[in-house]
């Protein structure tokens, strides 16, 4: 599903063209032991940094749901910080792992859909450096501010227009609310590291493969879903808006109706016509 | 002959191994196991059931393919003689016919099967997706732990290693604790006496045919895609949507002969089941989606089969399928729109470029993936198609000893004839292992029937939702909510398939549960499912006649499809009246009875013969009745067949082998006159006036008992009518050349021969003296005389072979001969194919007649002049005229020899037998098997089979392989000594009867009788068949049906009321 | 108090800190905006709101207006959280019903070049706030029980002190030992630095005292085999090794050792001579009771002799003991396992090993020491010849950039000061003998140590800065080296009669295993690691899991010493609690929702969470005691089915969406 990638992104255009006065919202969400304390610190040693950074502190970084890491794009950010502990340093062990893995996961599933990765940042900040935090804050805004509005249009780097990057935030967030994906997502690690039932260590090339093609039937699915929620559409109405053949929204959408989460509407012409199940009523 | 190989001395092992478990291997293995064998199945997936289950109707029939095997399937499952090893590839085979040695590698599955509950939440949450589904021809994806299909036996889930990415999220959630990732390739040594191959076939890959594109264009699909599209279980659920983007098609093109007849891609050979398959699945999408407009693109339409010309018939006179004579060019796609441009050439030779939103690619039958190295291990050979070599008079047997094989590894083939082949050659096993039978095999004993005295109805019901069959339409969960409510009723529940086999356990479980002491199952036909049923609570201690059912597939949800609401009450009804029967039903007896060990054989042509060897091979009695002074039959008309087999050898060594077995018992010039009794116990009695010459005092009457009876009546070749036949000499019918053919007198030759040899005469059958023919001239063969007219509506299949035949051998005599063959459709079926090719590469003039413009014979007007010495008697030359199809002109064909390809006529003489034997005719005269496709040597009536032209036209290698079927049928009667009766059976109150005898009049079974010693009437338990005629007579209400008394009748009436 | 989610009344409390935000913040400005908020019952600003003043006013509203929800903006959570949740606990309110903003760390301070928009910013932390303020629930603490019992596993320098002030202290005390007698290393020197005091003289007291101190037990010749179970309540599996020798009966008068038939190398004589397979590693032991090591006894390998059994006259010897595995009961565990010296032998170009006359500081101990193999006289073990010229080379197993060969990257802190006390011992003993020590740094940190070198010094020991990169054994077992001398940058090609190699202290032997039982982390280094290496330097990253000694860092004596009555505090701390408290922070699982996949379970740090069959599947269950409360596993929960109390979803995305709002 590469295609809805290169559809959504318009080439070269709105690489630093940021819109006069463009002042990115950014949410960071920050680890109560080593982040937050890390950003405390840049307060307490007057470090300046933009204001665009407003923080949600959590116990740790590894309770960032992936979801949660989406939600703010639905919200209207146009970038979302995740920071925690130094690798090692984590207050709960391991947090900071499943942090990583799900930040990278999550990096997929956005090239997939044609958000620029770059609005999902992650690092680590111990609580020892508040300036470090300061700069990262800065740049990240920069950056941010270079990527243009999240759905800023030809202004923005994806070029996407706002519901349509709100479309996609959506298609995303649900995508990272699916049982295969978390399920993968928490066993990532441990696979390629630890290995499998088998005994035998997942090479990152197949992990990655694997995870690729998961993010490939899920975007479909949940954009299926999505469209099906708002009206009666035809698998060629989703392909046409996904940019994508209609062959592979008909697998997915022959998925979807044999678990019974979409169901038939009617026949528009020859195209049968799907609803979100129950919509209908 | 298979049945003649004995076994070598030493050691003969009663178990048999059957490779393979689609429908041949079920066959096999239950025919097998019945007779008293132990047998081995050994699969190589992990689910048997083989291409059958994955089909979604049947022709001509369209039943329902999965409804129709789901029984057989289960009883494979469940059968105590049959091993079923999945997963598993036989690896070595050591030892000889009688005392072989196998290796059978036992692939791991990663799931235990005995600790599986096929619940699927394994499969519901497995994270990966990344396979084909096979099952479905590769139209979606399945996930790495898997089962090929709901009703897959074992229901074990298998972990597909090659995707598996080991996330160990299956072990997790594994309630049984069934998953086992340390699972290893396990070795099995096993010891059977034969061995019967069923690996059934690949299909062809089409994409090798890059011009029609398949692979390239989505819509482009395979016929087994199409037929998973068209299932109800497939990926789109029966709806017929295409593959580029769901819409509904409206033209569908079908490509004939992909992989077929083709000499550069696949076989040469004809892969026989196409042209049917092709119509069928036209019909149903015409079914599911009546804006569908099919066109099937064929080379010649091969319905050869029985019944099939006229299923044909249907599918363009009822459902509007349109079919086109060509060979398609070429498949282009519309890019923008997926849909496909066929390029074709007209019947008149213009190109035609038509547009269709969905092409069917008829894919043909190859030798399965793993034959040449299957080949290697059992030591058997291939013929030149990569099928097992076997020959045209011994059609089951491989070129091992000891090895069997039946369906398509012998060559493609459909259902009906894979299902009687692998009778064929479980009988042909069991002739081999006769003196092993019921050595190794395992006695089922049931437990004792519980006591239910003094216990009332406690009433469980079970509701199935056949997949979306039923729950598609019927709200289930509200039908069970509603038969909890109902009186009796202590539990109810909903089953996906109640009839899957863990479903049976359930059932059992729950019996003991609830202390049910009735039960009661909504789901589809008592027809099919209620003697799994019954053995099911049997099994559980319960009475089979504790037992009802309720019909809401067949005779609710699939005839109330667009009325889920009514479908839904109508089935709250039916459940209620099942349930209020129920409880009022009694235990009832099944008698034990007594089988004779022996067989009647009616007719000694060539499937009597068979017949009567097998029976006596396999140690039962035999009685060969045959109405004609001789042995032989229709085969005695046979000099050579397709492949040059010397028939009339065969037919000589045949009947000296039968005339010598001491176990047969042959009457000839005889005449069955009654047929009394029933299964296990027949009585006949027969004419015999083979001692005298038809004089009525040599007429000798027999009378024999029996236990089976075999109905090889044989048929005739049609005599014709018109054509001059009978009127000029040159005129003749196939038979009547082939006899002259073989007796070496070249048709142009014979006045010459006949001066010399007075027995040509004789071979030519009566037909007048006249030469007719001389060598470098010309002979038209007309097809289809007798076959595919007003008056018979069936095709007699070997007509098209028979002339090919005799082509071959006129111009093997003659190069410079013009041979024709005015023809409708050349159904060269199978391997024949090439025979048909080779005609035509011998110049042989093949020239197509429209339908309904039968050619024309006529003598020549102008005599010629220099006609040496055929002109002297005076007929003249012939002319055919004809009109050609292809140049779309009228000929006019000179012919020295008009050979006239007539038809089998079945014999007049069927009414009588049938009758005697009270089983059906159908409506062209031939006999009705009990099923088309799963009992096709099987009458209704029990203990009453069928074999040879009797049943259809067929030739000689398919009614060979039938007569071995029907003995291998007839042995699963005789070999167990006692059968039990039916408990549904009329009793009569003795106190009530006032010895009227009405009842007597009424029963067509001669199941009663008065009792001269107290007046009353008597019933015969094992001749009545529970029809109830006698107690609806009955005037004094002195007669009950048993299972079905008027109390049940009228509880259930008024539940339903 | 109730909370009701429905119509939350909530007030809003925005600091002036002095001018530390009101300097910047427009405070009214975000006050009247809080005002706004739906739900907002009364928003005031206060100069300092974490004064008695501002707590009162807080707690005035709460009981004048009836708040259900408190929200505060001022400083850092970090800081004030606790204070504010008392304000709330004292007017009956739930503490968990407290919001804070913080805007004066991560605005005020940051942003004071932008009034406006750090205005704006801390209306928007407010509104956040406030947002989730209002979907907070009322948590209740869940609560463990107290064992007051320690477990202080190692009976080294640390492991005895620790246990010692426990015990002094009345706790119930267990001291799980390996070896067949505590004492660990300080048992094998000879002296102590700087004050040369003999080092068994100084400990051998505090031995006796654990084995007369009621309240200890030694588990001697055991290791802790399991540990299940949270602060307060561990359950502790201990394998109790065979001994062979009833302790009580053994009166270690070492008659059976004198008629064992069995020479072994004695271990605690760094195998420079020998024992008997019945033996005491020194007579000093606690418990003082012979062992037999099953590995070299006749009898226990060969199923003859049982000559020890025989001259015991107490029958004290029973060779039908078995290993056994106890359960042991405490509220808390120190850890102090101590070191394993670096293996020299991994540097081959020093020959240990393969030299007779290169040894490490440790051999030179027991060399040096009256009890050694010698008797305390100097000999080299290759020809027991009295060396005249001794060289030490520093740094051998520390210091080492890649940490090749096992070696740390670290300092191990205590070796140059043990070279330099066994530099001086030598000059004392032989004092026209040469000493050269080859070094990197000379770290002399610690009270009186660099006086102690100064006098070294001063005996005419040779100080040279450089590492040699090898050592070249000579014909007559003498060493050749030859290093520069960075301080004046000449060659020395020098000859010497033994050479000590001064090996560093590397993470003891087992500990991967003991770290992952006690559910421990270890640091780069190895060593396990602390809660934080400034301020808690004696906990680890398990409430209840304390260090000491050198399993922690490599450490002097004193260090040791002071770590362990560090540990033993907190230990005692902990165990003298009535019950433990911990912060509802944990997951609360929808059953319904849980499909008993297991990722929790496997993802969970501190085994919190089992997943158990029921009778609608596999379900996962939380351990609240023992919960962290990090959130990794409803983060990852692939069915979704767990919601993290006080940090829910539904609280975070509330947040967001309120911090996103355009205001």
């Amino acid at each position: 599903m590469a295609d809805l990638a290169v559809g959504g992104r318009v080439a070269g255009q709105g690489q630093g063209q940021s819109e006069e006065g463009f002042e990115p919202e950014v949410v960071g969400f920050l680890c109560n032991w080593c982040s937050y304390a890390g950003a405390d610190l840049a307060g307490t040693s007057r470090l300046a940094y933009p204001t665009n950074l407003r923080v949600i502190r959590v116990m740790c970084s590894g309770r960032v749901d992936p979801e949660i890491m989406l939600e703010p794009f639905l919200d209207g950010a146009d970038g979302v910080m995740v920071l925690g502990c130094h690798p090692g340093d984590c207050h709960y062990l391991s947090g900071n792992y499943q942090a990583e893995q799900r930040v990278r996961t999550i990096w997929m599933v956005l090239d997939h859909l044609g958000i620029d990765r770059e609005r999902l940042y992650l690092d680590w900040v111990s609580a020892a450096e508040g300036a470090r935090f300061a700069d990262m804050v800065s740049e990240f805004v920069a950056r941010v501010r270079t990527l243009g509005p999240a759905g800023g249009g030809p202004a923005s780097r994806e070029g996407l227009s706002r519901g349509e990057f709100a479309f996609r935030a959506e298609v995303a967030r649900r995508v990272a609310g699916g049982e295969r994906f978390r399920w993968l997502v928490g066993r990532n690690k441990a696979l390629s590291e630890e290995g499998n039932v088998y005994g035998e260590k997942v090479s990152p090339h197949k992990a990655a493969a694997l995870m690729q093609s998961v993010i490939a039937d899920e975007c479909v699915r949940a954009a299926i879903e999505v469209l099906a929620g708002e009206a009666p559409v035809s698998v060629r109405d989703i392909a046409s808006r996904l940019g994508i053949s209609a062959q592979l929204v008909l697998e997915q959408a022959a998925y979807l109706k044999r678990r019974g989460l979409i169901e038939l509407y009617d026949v528009s012409g020859r195209s049968p016509r799907y609803v979100r199940a129950g919509a209908r009523a | 002959m298979a049945c003649e190989t004995r076994c070598p001395g030493g050691k003969t092992v009663g178990a048999v191994l059957v490779v393979g478990g689609g429908i041949g291997g079920m066959q096999a293995a239950l025919d097998l196991a019945g007779s008293g064998f132990f047998v081995y199945m050994v699969e190589t997936r992990p689910a048997i059931g083989g291409t059958m289950a994955q089909l979604d109707k049947t022709f001509p029939t369209n039943d329902c393919s999965m409804c129709i095997m789901s029984p057989k399937l289960v009883e494979c499952g469940r059968h105590l003689n049959i091993d079923v090893i999945t997963n598993s590839a036989v690896e070595r085979v050591e030892g000889e016919a009688g005392d072989f040695t196998v290796t059978v590698v036992n692939r791991p599955r990663y799931v235990d099967p005995e600790k599986c509950t096929g619940c699927g939440v394994c499969a519901q949450h497995c994270p990966v997706g990344a396979a084909r589904d096979t099952f479905n021809a590769g139209l979606g994806k399945r996930p790495s732990i898997y089962i090929d299909y709901p009703q897959a036996v074992p229901l074990a889930y298998v972990i597909d290693r090659d995707t598996c990415v080991g996330c160990g999220l299956c072990e997790n959630m594994c309630l049984a604790g069934a998953i086992r990732y340390d699972d290893v390739p396990r070795e099995r040594k096993i010891s059977v006496g034969a061995i019967v191959l069923a690996p059934g076939f690949r299909a062809f890959d089409p994409s090798l045919r890059q011009e029609y594109g398949y692979g390239r264009y989505p819509n482009v699909v395979t016929s087994m895609e199409f037929e998973r599209i068209l299932s109800a279980s497939g990926p789109y659920e029966g709806r017929v949507l295409r593959p580029s983007d769901g819409d509904i098609p409206e033209k569908i093109a079908f490509i004939q002969c992909v992989g077929s007849r083709d000499r550069a891609h696949g076989g040469r050979y004809c892969s026989s089941v196409c042209c049917m398959y092709a119509t069928k699945e036209a019909v149903i999408a015409k079914e599911h989606a009546p804006g569908v407009q099919p066109t099937i693109f064929y080379m010649d339409m091969r319905s050869y089969g029985k019944g099939f010309d006229a299923y044909v018939e249907r599918a363009k006179q009822e459902y509007g399928v349109r079919y086109v004579r060509t060979r398609v060019a070429e498949v282009a796609e519309v890019p923008a729109t997926h849909n496909l441009i066929v390029s074709f050439e007209s019947e008149h030779g213009r190109v035609v470029k038509e547009e269709f939103d969905l092409v069917v690619l008829s894919v043909g039958l190859e030798p399965p993936e793993d034959a040449g190295r299957l080949a290697d291990v059992l030591g058997i050979q291939l013929d030149e198609n990569g099928f097992a070599r076997t020959g045209a008079l011994d059609p089951l047997a491989t070129t091992r000893p000891g090895v069997f094989v039946c369906g398509a590894m012998q060559g493609p083939k459909d259902i009906p004839e894979t299902v009687t082949q692998a009778s064929g050659a479980s009988g042909a096993a069991g002739a081999l292992l006769g003196s092993a039978r019921g050595t190794l095999i395992r006695e089922k004993i049931y437990p004792p029937e519980k006591d239910l005295r003094g216990v009332g109805p406690r009433i469980g019901v079970f509701i199935c939702h056949c997949g979306i069959n039923i729950g598609g339409v019927v709200d289930v969960p509200s039908v069970v909510e509603y038969a909890k409510t109902l009186p009796n009723v202590v539990y109810a529940e909903r089953n996906l398939y109640t009839c899957s086999q863990d479903t049976q356990k359930r059932i059992q479980e729950k019996i003991q549960e609830h202390g049910l002491t009735r039960v009661v199952v909504a789901s589809c036909t008592p027809r099919t499912h209620e003697p799994l049923f019954q053995e099911t609570i049997r099994e559980a201690g319960l009475n089979h006649y504790l037992f009802a059912m309720a019909n809401i597939r067949d005779q609710c949800s699939w005839v109330h499809m667009h009325e889920s609401e009514k479908a839904t009450e109508k089935a709250k009804d039916l459940v209620r009246a099942a349930v209020a029967k129920a409880a009022l039903l009694e235990p009832l007896e099944r008698l034990p009875i007594e089988v004779k060990q022996s067989g009647l054989v009616i007719g000694g042509g060539l499937a009597g013969m068979i017949a009567a060897l097998d029976l006596a091979e396999q140690g039962f009695q035999a009685y060969l009745v045959e109405v004609g002074p001789e042995l032989g039959g229709h085969l005695r008309r046979i000099h050579f067949t397709l492949g040059g087999d010397d028939v009339q050898a065969y037919l000589r060594e045949l009947v000296g082998r039968v005339m010598s077995n001491p176990l047969i018992e042959v009457h000839t010039s005889s005449e069955v006159k009654e047929i009394a009794g029933y299964l296990g116990n027949f009585r006949s009695r027969i004419l015999d006036r083979s001692q005298g010459d038809g004089e009525a005092g040599s007429i000798r009457e027999v009378e024999f008992e029996h236990g089976v009876v075999i109905v090889a009546t044989g048929a005739a070749e049609f005599r014709p009518s018109g054509f001059l036949y009978g009127e000029h000499p040159g005129v003749m019918t196939q038979s009547e050349l082939e006899a002259r053919l073989a007796s070496g007198v070249w048709p142009g030759h014979e006045q010459e021969q006949e001066q010399g040899q007075g027995k040509a005469t004789e071979a030519r059958g009566g037909l007048g003296p006249g030469p007719g023919l001389r060598r470098g001239r010309s002979v038209v063969m007309i097809q289809c005389v007798g076959s595919r007219d007003d008056e018979h509506d069936y095709c007699s299949r070997v007509c098209c072979s028979e002339a090919v035949k005799n082509a071959i051998r006129l111009k093997e005599a003659d190069p410079d001969a013009d041979v024709y063959i005015l023809y409708r459709d050349i159904r060269t079926y199978g391997a024949r194919e090439a025979y048909f090719e080779e005609a035509r590469r011998r110049g042989v003039v093949f020239v197509r007649y429209p339908e309904g413009q039968m050619p024309v014979v006529l003598r020549s007007e102008a005599a010629e002049p220099g006609d040496g010495g055929g002109g002297g008697n005076g007929d003249g030359r012939l002319v055919v005229e004809v009109t050609d199809t292809l140049l779309d002109e009228r000929l006019a064909i000179p012919a020295d020899a008009v050979v006239l390809s007539a038809g089998i006529a079945p014999n007049e003489s069927n009414k009588k037998v049938a009758q005697m034997l009270k089983v059906p005719l159908n409506e062209s005269g031939f006999f009705l098997e009990a099923h088309m496709k799963l009992r096709p040597v099987d009458f209704a009536t029990e203990g009453v089979f069928l074999a040879g032209l009797a049943h259809a036209p067929k030739t000689i290698d398919e009614t060979i392989a039938q007569a071995h079927a029907a003995v291998a049928r007839a042995s699963t009667v005789l070999a167990s000594g006692a059968i039990t009766t039916e408990g549904i059976k009329s009793e009569v109150m003795k106190t009530r009867c006032t010895g009227c005898g009405l009842c007597v009049e009424a029963c067509q079974y001669k199941a009663l009788e008065i009792d001269p010693k107290d007046n009353v009437a008597k019933v015969n338990p094992a001749l009545c068949k529970g029809c109830g005629l006698c107690a609806a007579t009955c005037r004094c209400g002195a007669i009950t049906l048993k299972g079905f008394t008027e109390e049940e009748i009228l509880a259930e009436v008024s539940a339903l009321c | 108090m109730q909370a009701s989610c429905a119509q939350p009344r909530m007030g809003v409390y925005v600091c002036h800190c002095g001018l530390n935000i009101a300097g910047v913040v427009d405070v009214e400005a975000v006050r009247d905006s809080a005002r706004a908020l739906e739900g907002v019952v009364v928003a005031r600003d206060n100069k300092y709101t974490c004064s008695e003043v501002g707590q009162k006013t807080i707690a005035d509203d709460i009981r004048d207006l009836g708040l259900d929800r408190v929200v505060i903006a001022s400083c850092s959570p970090r800081l004030h959280e606790k204070t504010f949740r008392g304000v709330l606990e004292k007017c009956g309110m739930n503490p968990f019903l407290l919001e804070m903003a913080n805007i004066r760390e991560q605005c005020s301070w940051v942003h004071s070049g932008d009034s406006a928009a750090a205005t704006e910013k801390a209306k928007a932390l407010v509104r956040s706030a406030v947002a989730r303020a209002r979907l907070l629930s009322p948590l209740s603490r869940s609560e463990g029980r107290v064992v007051p019992k320690v477990m202080v596993v190692g009976g080294g320098v640390a492991g005895i002190s620790a246990a010692l002030y426990l015990g002094n202290m009345g706790i119930k005390t267990y001291l799980v030992e390996r070896e067949p007698s505590i004492g660990g290393h300080m048992a094998m020197l000879d002296k102590t630095f700087p004050t040369l005091d003999c080092s068994l003289c100084i400990l051998s007291p505090k031995m006796v005292e654990v084995a007369e101190n009621e309240n200890i037990q030694v588990l001697s010749y055991s290791e802790v085999e399991k540990v299940e179970g949270q602060v307060g309540d561990f359950r502790v599996q201990v394998r109790r090794r065979a001994r062979y020798v009833d302790e009580a009966k053994c009166v270690g008068c070492g008659d059976c050792a004198a008629k064992c038939p069995v020479r072994v190398p004695d271990e605690f004589n760094r195998n420079m001579g020998e024992r008997k397979a019945i033996y005491i590693p020194f007579p000093q032991a606690i418990p003082p009771a012979y062992a037999i090591d099953a590995e070299h006894c006749r009898y226990l390998t060969q199923g003859k002799c049982r000559v020890c059994e025989k001259v015991c006259e107490r029958g004290a010897v029973v060779f039908d003991q078995t290993d056994r595995v106890e359960t042991v009961e405490v509220g808390a565990i120190v850890v102090a396992t101590g070191f394993r010296p670096y293996d020299a032998s991994k540097k081959p170009q020093y020959g240990y090993g393969r030299y007779p006359n290169v040894i490490t500081s440790l051999d030179f101990e027991r060399i040096i020491c009256a009890d050694g193999p010698t008797h305390g006289k100097l000999k080299r073990p290759g020809d027991q010849a009295t060396p005249g010229r001794i060289a030490f080379i520093q740094c051998v197993g520390s210091r080492d950039e890649h940490g090749h060969d096992g070696a740390g990257a670290y300092c191990s802190r205590v070796c140059c000061m043990i070279t330099a006390k066994q530099a001086f011992m030598v000059k004392e003993k032989h004092p026209d003998s040469e000493v050269y020590v080859y070094y990197t740094d000379m770290r002399t940190a610690g009270k009186g140590f660099e006086e102690f070198y100064q006098r070294g010094r001063g005996e005419g020991i040779v100080f040279v800065r450089g590492k040699p990169g090898e050592v070249r054994e000579e014909e007559g077992g003498s060493l050749r080296i030859t290093s520069e001398d960075a301080d004046s940058g000449c060659i020395l090609d020098l000859s010497f009669d033994m050479v000590v190699l001064a090996v560093g202290l590397t993470p003891p032997e087992g500990l991967v295993d003991l770290a992952q039982r006690l559910n421990l982390s270890r640091s780069a280094d190895g060593f396990l690691m602390e809660g934080h290496p400034k301020l808690r330097p004696f906990e680890t990253s398990i409430d209840g899991i304390y260090l000491a000694g050198c399993v922690q860092f490599p450490k002097d004596i004193p260090d040791s010493v002071a770590q362990a009555g560090g540990a033993a505090a907190v230990a005692a701390a902990t165990c003298s609690r009535q019950k433990i408290e911990m912060d509802p922070l944990g997951p609360v699982i929808d059953e319904d929702l849980c499909i008993g996949c297991r990722l929790c379970e496997m993802l969970c740090p501190y085994g919190a969470i089992k997943v158990e069959k029921t009778d609608r599947g596999y379900k996962a269950r939380s351990i609240e005691v023992a919960c962290k409360g990090c959130g990794v596993c409803g983060a990852s929960c692939s069915a979704r089915a767990i919601t993290m109390k006080h940090y829910s979803n539904d609280q975070i995305v509330a947040q967001t969406r309120a911090l996103l709002e355009v205001s």
